[in-house]
């Protein structure tokens, strides 16, 4: 028995081991694609053409190693059959990103001016726009994943938090490659900005602080991607907004597996809920200010048709955003809440702790990076900007009238509050159930299609025969047809 | 005499593979002494030459290596699969021969001539009708395409290689498709003279490519058998071939041999290994005795699979992706869009299949005293045995083999 319990207890340390050491070179591979392609296409290593995609081979190879990694840890879980189903689906973003380093591989070799000389780079850009969506659960077939716990027991509530996150950091990497392509910049900015906005419902949806935490990295990443859709800030900048929000966010998932630490004591608590504000502010600031620069544009458009549905799509984003924004600001401030204290004799702690400085880092980090985004000269229009910020100042006013010393200031403002989180939960799973009835009916009728063809074949010799001569028949009568 | 052809992997390929097939007939036949067990090797050894000497095989090369597929499989007549693979591959194949046959003696008639060459160059004078011409060229080419396995004729190398013993399948699989290819190039030869004819033999090809296309991909993602799923990547492989015979710079110098090269080793090796698998039943089962018991050569023998699926860093990757170079070429993206389909459909399957076989590990609770059998029970109950070693060396062979075409391919250049 004893026996039994050490190899089990190997056996779960060995998945643990190597999923881990797989996690971090998948993200290892997604964090440096770049520098590792300059090594590999040196004189002195391996020399590998230029034309070779090795930036998107590697990504390839870290979503792999990501998926492999939660495969790992999944299938040594106490529920591994439940565990590796849940994380199957983690493949596909790999498989696309594979198909975005094949296109982009077979690009050059495309005669020029052909159908597949412009195909393959369309077919690039939505290969890698599909890995990243997918992974920011902004596709249908695999949205709700961040309400479920990950695989590894340790860090089982933080580790779907991993995900967005890869999501994010291999749009950000193929920036230039899937922004080139308008239709699918469009496509993948009205996902997101959707995304966001179920994220965000999600978020303000649950009670439970964990989950609400790893739907904010889910909106705020998809916030930060979209921003990279707008092509309005110069890409480090987008990174560092996005580090200040989701950055954030990840520390207080981690945090709170600690035993609160970020909600320990009054200081820390009020650090955090501002951090968490600025951050995701700073981060959504931009984009709604370029969405409501875009208004004005198409308003004032000289064709008609696609001047109406330009500002439709414009305003619907807008609105998307402007909500996602509001409700996350009221999230980061209203949830965020001081901690009990349930010991008889307080633990001493020194004065400035690792939250301390996490917090001080990610409430400096935004607005560093708008800083630095007007030192370089980005474009500010001062009506769209002030416009931008009013979704973010609303949800965090309304977030400190609701919980401003835990009495409410308007009456009855508790029980809109509780209308208003069922409203949201109802809003997601709405349109989470009508998208799975939409995939469902969609693979029905590919099932529908293809049963009949499985049941034509019946496997036997007969049939082989029968068919070979009926198709040599054809084949004859065809010529005399024509 | 030059002794280059020694170093050589043409050469080499098909001899490994016959190695494996050895190492395999010592489990299949182990109780009968070394000559004996290992006698059949002489009627498998020359199909690993057809497949040596790939482009240089005649027609009636085809038939004979047809003929002697069909006789190995007919030969157990107990074995009721395998009985059932040799009755069908017997059908199909004599008639498409026969079909074709009779496409060849037409052209023959029409042109005057036996000689390709010269036949093109009667076609293209334009005294008579065009139609016979246009009947027999694809009536000659079927023979062809039915023995290089695309779909529709994708269900012989699955039935193969679920009905045909381990030792044999991947040698007939790979000796029948070379022979297909090579009856195709051989048919072609010289098409370029006459435009029309390159013309129609375009057609045909496209829309028998893009039909084993979706089709393999399609069935691919159906199945469960891991056997079957190995013998619907051949017919892929089979596919790709065509793919190249498509190509309008015509298939670069030495293509066929490395195709040929590849194509029996990773079959071996996969033949060898879906044997170990278990049949798919989601990737929450428990796995296949291989992985269970020797991880590290089931690790090992994953190469040869996801080589023939083509994933990336592999030699059949690098096949793959010069078919997909040969298409985009072309100025027909949709065959292009196809082969990705297929490509996906492969490499995923392949992953799936990989998943599958390590499973869940999942121990049985421990007995209760209740449950406990008896001394006696115990001592009669059959040992638990691994996979045996003749067949993981015969692996290892395999994917040594797969991995010495991709690092002696990379030297090269390819």
């Amino acid at each position: 028995m004893a026996m039994r319990g050490a190899i089990e207890a190997r056996r779960r340390w060995s998945a643990k081991g190597v999923g881990t050491a797989l996690c971090i070179a998948g993200a290892a591979l997604l964090a440096t694609p770049r520098p590792l392609a300059s090594l590999l296409r040196r004189e002195d290593t391996l020399a590998l053409p230029a034309a070779w995609p090795i930036e998107n081979l590697a990504l390839a190879l870290g979503l792999e190693f990501i998926a492999l990694a939660f495969w790992c840890w999944a299938r040594a879980a106490a529920d591994g059959p439940n565990q590796v189903r849940r994380w199957n689906w983690l493949r596909r973003p790999a498989q696309a990103m594979w198909l975005c380093a094949a296109a982009s591989f077979l690009a050059p070799a495309a005669a020029p001016r052909s159908a597949a000389a412009q195909f393959l780079p369309e077919l690039a850009a939505a290969a890698v726009v599909w890995a990243g969506l997918e992974l920011m659960a902004a596709l249908p077939l695999a949205r709700p994943f961040s309400d479920l716990s990950g695989p590894l027991l340790a860090v089982r509530p933080w580790l779907p938090a991993l995900l967005p996150a890869a999501g994010f950091v291999v749009l950000w990497q193929t920036a230039s490659q899937w922004t080139g392509s308008e239709v699918v910049r469009r496509v993948a900015e009205a996902l997101l900005l959707l995304t966001a906005l179920l994220a965000t419902l999600r978020a303000f949806g649950r009670r439970q602080w964990a989950t609400a935490l790893r739907w904010l990295t889910v909106s705020e990443s998809a916030l930060a991607a979209a921003l990279i859709a707008t092509r309005t800030l110069d890409p480090t900048v987008t990174l560092m907004l996005w580090l200040g929000a989701c950055g954030g966010r990840s520390f207080m998932l981690a945090g709170e597996l600690r035993g609160a630490t970020p909600r320990r004591g009054a200081t820390l608590s009020r650090l955090w809920r501002a951090a968490g504000f600025t951050g995701s502010s700073a981060l959504s600031w931009p984009l709604l200010a370029a969405l409501i620069a875009r208004l004005p544009r198409a308003v004032f458009s000289l064709a008609p048709v696609p001047a109406t549905l330009e500002i439709t799509i414009t305003a619907l984003e807008i609105a998307a955003a402007a909500i996602a924004v509001m409700l996350t600001a009221y999230v980061s401030v209203g949830r965020v809440v001081r901690a009990t204290e349930r010991r008889s004799i307080m633990r001493p702690d020194p004065a400035v702790t690792l939250s301390h400085v996490s917090a001080l880092l990610t409430l400096l980090l935004g607005p560093a990076a708008l800083a630095i985004a007007v030192a370089i000269g980005t474009h500010v229009e001062w009506l769209p900007t002030a416009l931008g910020l009013v979704p973010a100042l609303v949800g965090g006013t309304l977030a400190m009238l609701g919980t401003r010393g835990r009495v409410p200031v308007v009456t009855g403002f508790e029980t809109v509050g509780g209308i208003s989180r069922r409203g949201a939960r109802d809003a997601f799973h709405a349109v989470t159930a009508f998208e799975r009835r939409l995939v469902g009916a969609l693979s029905g009728m590919a099932r529908t299609v293809l049963a009949p063809l499985r049941d034509l074949h019946t496997g036997d010799a007969q049939e082989y025969l029968l068919f070979l001569v009926g198709l040599s028949v054809l084949a004859l009568v065809l010529p005399f047809l024509r | 005499m030059t002794l280059t052809w020694l170093g050589s992997w043409t050469v080499w390929a098909p001899v490994l593979a016959l190695l494996a097939a050895a190492l395999r007939l010592g489990i299949d036949r182990g109780g009968r002494g070394p000559w004996t067990a290992l006698a059949p090797l002489l009627v498998v050894a020359p199909l690993a030459i057809a497949v040596q000497r790939t482009l240089a095989l005649e027609p009636i090369h085809a038939l004979l290596v047809a003929g002697l597929v069909v006789a190995i499989l007919a030969r157990d007549r107990d074995d009721l699969l395998q009985s059932e693979c040799a009755l069908k591959l017997a059908w199909v194949l004599g008639v498409s021969i026969a079909l074709s046959w009779a496409g060849t003696e037409l052209m023959a008639a029409v042109t005057g001539t036996r000689l390709n060459l010269e036949q093109w160059a009667v076609l293209a004078v334009p005294i008579a009708s065009s139609d016979l011409w246009r009947v027999a060229l694809p009536l000659s080419l079927l023979g062809g395409l039915v023995m290089m396995g695309g779909a529709p004729f994708h269900f012989w190398p699955a039935d193969l290689f679920q009905g045909g013993r381990a030792w044999a399948a991947p040698l007939c699989a790979a000796a029948l498709q070379v022979s297909g290819a090579a009856w195709i190039a051989r048919r072609l030869e010289g098409i370029d003279a006459l435009p029309e004819a390159r013309l129609v033999t375009i057609g045909l090809l496209s829309v028998t490519t893009g039909v084993a296309l979706v089709v393999g991909a399609a069935t691919l993602m159906q199945q469960r058998r891991p056997e079957r799923r190995i013998g619907t990547l051949a017919s892929l492989q089979g596919t790709l071939a065509l793919v190249m015979l498509l190509a309008p710079r015509g298939m670069p110098p030495g293509w066929f041999e490395h195709w040929a090269a590849h194509l029996v080793l990773a079959l071996t090796g996969a033949g060898l290994y879906s044997r170990f698998l278990p049949v798919a039943d989601g990737e929450s089962g428990t796995g296949g005795v291989l992985f269970r018991r020797h991880a590290f050569s089931a690790l090992i023998g994953l190469i040869s699979g996801f080589s023939l699926a083509g994933v990336p860093g592999t030699p059949g990757g690098s096949l793959w992706f010069d078919a997909a170079r040969a298409l985009a070429a072309t100025r027909h993206p949709g065959l292009l869009l196809l082969l990705g389909v297929a490509w996906l459909a492969s490499f995923s399957t392949v992953m799936r299949q990989w998943r599958e076989a390590a499973g869940i590990p999942d121990p049985p609770p421990p007995p209760t005293l209740a449950e406990k059998p008896a001394e006696s029970e115990a001592s009669t109950a059959p040992p638990v045995t691994g996979v045996p070693w003749q067949a993981r060396v015969a692996l290892w062979i395999a994917s040594a083999g797969v991995l010495g075409l991709g690092i002696v391919w990379a030297i090269e250049g390819r």
